[in-house]
């Protein structure tokens, strides 16, 4: 400060006056600090596109979900092993070793405009959005539910045809918001009043939503949970592009990234202030691995010492660590380590060794033409997934298979491979979800083998495998399910059906002045709060 | 009209432009290596074994730098010529024919212009997947209602002449006369066009893979544009020194463009 | 000009709009029909069955032929009428109009800076034609013309926004805050600032190279020669008088070029994320949603010839000899 050091060298007595003047403008400072935690408290949190129509029952994308899974709440929640815990449900019997599922329901819950809560939302969620316009959850229990009963306002029976052991994995607030039967009265579930206007039973209740710039939520007063949420406002900007929403948070504006940018990584954990911390589930997709997919239909691939070599030649380390920036783990099977009981390393491994994949290429009578080429496959992938694409290129030219690149934008790459089913190879980010039947099975079951986005792309049937996912599906305890799960993962790591690559686990970013973030659940921001101010 | 030694300009622009090309060929025998192989450790700083440094997959900068000028010249030039074509043609019958086909190709000439060229490209690319020959026939197929316009004008300035009357007179077909004689009148403006749309082609070109649709398969400025826009901090050499390779040779075109006409290329 | 010449110009011009409006309509129409790729995966949810994705395509009205579809279209475009975005479950014409006036904001405050900064860097420098401002400003102008706007763009957030911390370093507003009146107003253009400067750099060389010609052309202009016989001072010579001459050529200019470089922001919107149309249109094409892909490119469209015919018109006032073809 150029005047207070004039001040200073002029006379002594200055130098007293001075410094009084600058303890104030420390204190004012530091007042201005606090400031940013100052009332109302709003987190800040940044969403990568418009989110739509709130309407969570009816849709999965990873835009809406992120806002209203603060503004909804499920039968049920998940705590960090994925196991549930009571939410709107306060208590639940499972009976006839897993064919009814009878929960008992809060009474003090009540809807964001006053009406209370009851069963008849939950049926309704159920049988008028759920069942019909939820891809997931039609998919899963439309076959399987047989009733939902409601024998009073506040008890609900689900009666399945046959056991079901994850049903409660299914009923939290990312896989199954229940939404107010009376609001939807006379309104279309995609595009009615409600969809703009959102009324749920969640920790936050809307305020506003401005297309393209951002989506206000505010504390709901009346909440269940005494206590929460421990802000006052929630604030969604949308921000597109990473690198804009990554400037942002270093400049304060915002308080929560939900996905970084590997390239920024390291600068931000070494950045004063935010902390960079990993996640596995959420709004967007839980438990996430990227996986090749081989066309078993078109030869060479559809012989096993062929994909075997291709997994060994593969420099899965590698590619986690550049293409990944470090944001996971090779993955080893099917299912994600992050998914803990159900996951098993007892598998055949595939290290990195381009000398046993040239044997086993040459075994399979694939050796190398004059030029050196074994042979050439066309791998269609998305745009954004070029680096990835490269990088494959580049190993397995070393062992002598050809990759020719064919990218094409998200949806065109998806038709190709999965709808056409013209691939040789494709790529796809397969979420296990909260619980393997509800994202592993999917992929690898040959029912599941059609025209239909993120299905059994590569065309895998193995009569064994199928009905250990039935088998694994109708028990109810996790030690006999993980037996099954168990076997799966090594009948499947020896056949490799697709090429596992990473078992992903996204690293997010928040500035240290808060903390709580719920990072395995859709519902984050429930337990957030001004760092060192619980309530 | 006084402008700026303009023969400087043109010899420049036309001696970079050569000089580029060469080294384009020559580069590419001489450089070791595949653009897209691993070349050293990741996100290395220029010096050392890597001239302009290595990218985020530890790709050598320089080495795509140099296969991508013979890359980004070929896409220019046939945008250009494709455009140049199409844009003779039309301008040319127009100009020699009747007065209605010269309405008709008028209309369709200006409605060719209203279209929002960039926005359509973008579409078509992110539609249909970004090969380069989808690249360079958009880009050509959206910039040739400059070329007839002024090709036309040309056409016109002549229908007027006394020898072209002449000519007529003696019995000569009205598009050969007008064609063989408004083409080497005209070939200067021509070329100058086509120099300057060139310099256009490769902006675009560069513009689709910044957004991430340009095409994989081939190391251009642009992917590697496109790569540098995430590494924009960490590493300022993934994304200056391609970025300086564009901007010259667009650089190149524009200064070529200007000398040929012998004035400023921006004036009416 | 007769009154018959500027009927029949008012009347070509709105044939004109009319077959641009058409042309857009089927173009874009046949364009999005015939790529790869069903919208309704992305509009439905993943992990669906065939009879649910049968049940959502029956709800968007994506299971008529593309005959049927065209033809509803058609006539609601007729009335007016742009349909429902997919991506947004909102009316498009809403959704048009949410993002349009952030495209206008960034589009016309660069032509001004352009047009502004341009004339005046042009009649600058052809007041002292050959000197070192002159050549400094050349050289400056070609390569601010060749380089790409994208990089530009990206060298500016670096050292003003990333380095200095100036200016925001994108979004249009401030994430935090939520601004009323003067303090929002504020925050928009300290926003505005960067991405304007970037979209406007190339125009703004284009601008003072013409302007400089043509004040260059105009200071030999016999009339004004005996001007400054007569004693009028220099620069009551430059600013005055050959700056009126200049007009027209700068205005046709400006004219010409307005409606692309207000088209033309798309790469500087995705580069500072500014939720203008240009950002709108890639992703409503990424997203395959039909109402909005086709209904911006009318909407802009549409304006290309508007504006074309606004400068028409302006120029033919301007200079008397000009005639509206």
């Amino acid at each position: 400060m150029p005047i207070i050091e004039v001040w200073a060298t002029i006379r002594p007595v200055r130098a007293f006056n001075s410094a009084i003047l600058a303890t104030a403008l420390i204190v004012i400072a530091a007042c201005r600090q606090n400031r940013e935690i100052a009332q109302p408290v709003t987190l800040v949190v940044s969403l990568t596109g418009d989110p739509g129509p709130l309407n969570p029952a009816v849709t999965t994308s990873g835009n809406t979900h992120p806002v209203t899974d603060q503004i909804f709440n499920g039968l049920v929640g998940l705590d960090e092993s994925l196991q549930p815990v009571p939410e709107l449900a306060e208590s639940w019997r499972i009976e006839d070793s897993g064919r009814v599922y009878r929960f008992v329901l809060r009474k003090d819950v009540s809807w964001h405009d006053g009406r209370a809560f009851t069963s008849a939302d939950v049926k309704f969620t159920f049988e008028e959005a759920l069942l019909k316009y939820h891809s997931r959850t039609r998919a899963a229990l439309t076959d399987l539910v047989s009733a939902i009963e409601t024998p009073g306002p506040h008890e609900v029976v689900f009666r399945l045809k046959r056991p079901y052991g994850p049903l409660l994995q299914r009923l939290d607030v990312v896989e199954a918001s229940i939404i107010p039967k009376h609001a939807f009265v006379g309104e279309d579930l995609l595009s009615g009043a409600p969809t703009r206007r959102p009324i749920g039973t969640g920790p936050f209740k809307f305020v506003s939503y401005a297309p393209a710039d951002r989506v206000v939520l505010e504390k709901n007063a009346s909440y269940f949970r005494r206590g929460l949420p421990g802000v006052d406002r929630l604030v969604f900007r949308i921000m597109p592009n990473a690198a804009t929403s990554v400037a942002a948070l270093e400049q304060g504006e915002i308080d929560y990234v939900g996905s970084v940018a590997g390239p920024d990584l390291e600068r931000l954990r070494h950045t004063q202030g935010i902390a960079v911390v990993a996640g596995s589930g959420g709004s967007g997709g839980s438990i996430c691995q990227d996986v090749l997919i081989p066309n078993l239909s078109r030869p060479p691939l559809g012989d096993v010492r062929v994909r075997r070599a291709i997994m060994a030649a593969l420099d899965r380390p590698f590619v986690v660590d550049r293409v990944y920036f470090g944001q996971g783990r090779p993955a080893t099977g099917p299912i994600s380590h992050l998914l803990a009981w159900a996951y098993t390393p007892d598998v055949r491994q595939y290290p990195h060794d381009t000398a046993v994949a040239e044997r086993w290429l040459d075994e399979a009578g694939l050796r190398r033409a004059r030029g050196g080429e074994r042979f050439a496959v066309t791998f269609t992938h998305a745009n954004t997934q070029q680096r990835f694409a490269q990088a494959v290129r580049e190993q397995l030219k070393g062992v002598g298979v050809t990759v020719n690149l064919q990218t094409l934008d998200f949806n065109a790459a998806v038709d190709r491979v999965f709808v056409k089913k013209d691939f040789d190879l494709g790529m796809a980010s397969y979420c296990n979800g909260a619980d393997p039947d509800i994202g592993v099975r999917r992929v690898y079951v040959s029912s599941n083998i059609g025209p239909l986005p993120f299905s059994n792309g590569a065309g895998y049937h193995n009569d064994r495998v199928d009905r250990l996912f039935d088998e694994a599906a109708e028990l109810v305890d996790r030690e006999s399910r993980r037996a099954r799960y168990a076997q799966i993962q090594r009948i499947l790591a020896d056949e490799v059906p697709y090429f596992w690559i990473i078992d992903s686990e996204g690293l997010r970013a928040h500035r240290t002045a808060f903390e709580g973030f719920r990072l395995w659940t859709g519902a984050l921001a429930e337990t957030v709060h001004v760092t060192g101010q619980s309530r | 009209m006084k402008a700026v030694p303009t023969v400087f300009a043109a010899r420049s622009g036309a001696a970079a432009i050569v000089a580029m090309a060469v080294l384009a060929l020559v580069g590419r025998e001489f450089v070791n290596g595949d653009p897209f192989a691993v070349a050293g450790p990741a996100l290395a700083p220029p010096g050392g074994a890597h001239l302009f440094g290595t990218d985020d997959l530890g790709r050598d900068v320089f080495t795509g730098v140099i296969h991508g000028a013979a890359l980004s010249l070929i896409v220019g030039f046939s945008a250009a010529a494709l455009s140049a074509v199409i844009g003779l043609l039309v301008g040319g019958i127009a100009g020699a024919g009747e007065k209605r086909l010269d309405a008709a190709l008028m209309r369709v000439t200006e409605f060719a212009q209203a279209l929002p060229r960039f926005f359509l490209i973008v579409t078509l690319v992110s539609l249909f997947g970004g090969r380069l020959t989808l690249i360079v026939i958009a880009l050509g197929l959206t910039a040739w209602p400059a070329t007839a316009r002024l090709f036309r004008a040309q056409v016109l300035s002549l229908k007027s002449r006394e020898f072209v009357i002449a000519a007529r007179a003696a019995g000569a077909r009205d598009f050969t006369v007008l064609w063989r004689h408004a083409l080497p009148i005209a070939l200067p403006v021509l070329a100058a066009q086509m120099s300057f749309q060139a310099g256009g082609a490769i902006l675009g070109e560069a513009g689709l893979s910044f957004l991430g649709l340009g095409d994989p398969n081939v190391m251009s400025w642009g992917t590697q544009l496109g790569a540098a826009q995430f590494f924009v901090r960490e590493a300022w050499w993934m994304s200056v020194f391609p970025g300086l390779a564009v901007t010259l040779t667009v650089l190149a075109c524009n200064l070529l463009a200007e000398g040929v006409t012998h004035r400023d290329r921006f004036s009416r | 000009m007769t009154a018959l010449s500027i009927w029949r110009w008012v009347v070509r011009r709105l044939l004109l709009a009319f077959l641009v409006v058409c042309g857009m309509t089927i173009l874009t129409f046949v364009l999005i029909h015939a790529a790869p790729g069903d919208p309704i995966y992305v509009l439905a949810g993943d992990g669906g069955t065939p009879s649910y994705y049968a049940d959502m395509r029956a709800k968007y009205g994506l299971d008529r032929s593309v005959a049927d579809q065209f033809v509803r279209y058609a006539n609601a475009v007729g009335r007016a009428d742009f349909g429902y975005s997919f991506m947004y479950q909102a009316p498009v014409t809403r959704v048009l109009g949410q993002h349009a006036p952030a495209s206008l904001l960034l589009g016309v405050t660069a032509l001004l800076i352009a047009t502004v900064g341009g004339v005046g860097i042009g009649i600058l420098t052809a007041s002292r034609p050959h000197g070192v401002l002159d050549r400094v400003v050349r050289n400056v102008n070609v390569v601010a013309f060749s380089a790409p706007v994208f990089w530009t763009g990206q060298i500016l957030i670096i050292v003003v926004a990333v380095q200095l911390r100036l200016l925001p370093a994108g979004g249009i507003t401030s994430a935090r805050d939520d601004l009323t009146g003067i303090a929002f107003v504020v925050d928009v253009a300290r926003h505005l600032v960067l991405p304007a400067i970037t979209l406007a750099m190339p125009f703004m060389a284009v601008v003072s190279g013409v302007s400089r010609a043509a004040v260059v052309d105009a200071l030999s202009e016999p009339y004004i020669l005996a001007a400054s016989a007569r004693g009028v001072p220099r620069r009551v010579l430059i600013w005055k008088h050959a700056a009126a001459i200049a007009a027209v050529p700068i205005v046709a200019l400006v004219g010409e070029h307005a409606a692309s470089v207000v088209a033309g922001g798309a790469l500087t919107e995705a580069l500072f994320g500014w939720p203008g149309l240009g950002y709108l249109v890639l992703h409503a094409s990424l997203h395959r949603d039909y109402p909005l892909v086709t209904a911006s490119f009318i909407v802009i469209s549409s304006s290309v010839v508007l504006a074309n015919a606004v400068t028409d018109l302006l120029c033919a006032r301007l200079d008397p000899r000009i005639m509206l073809a």
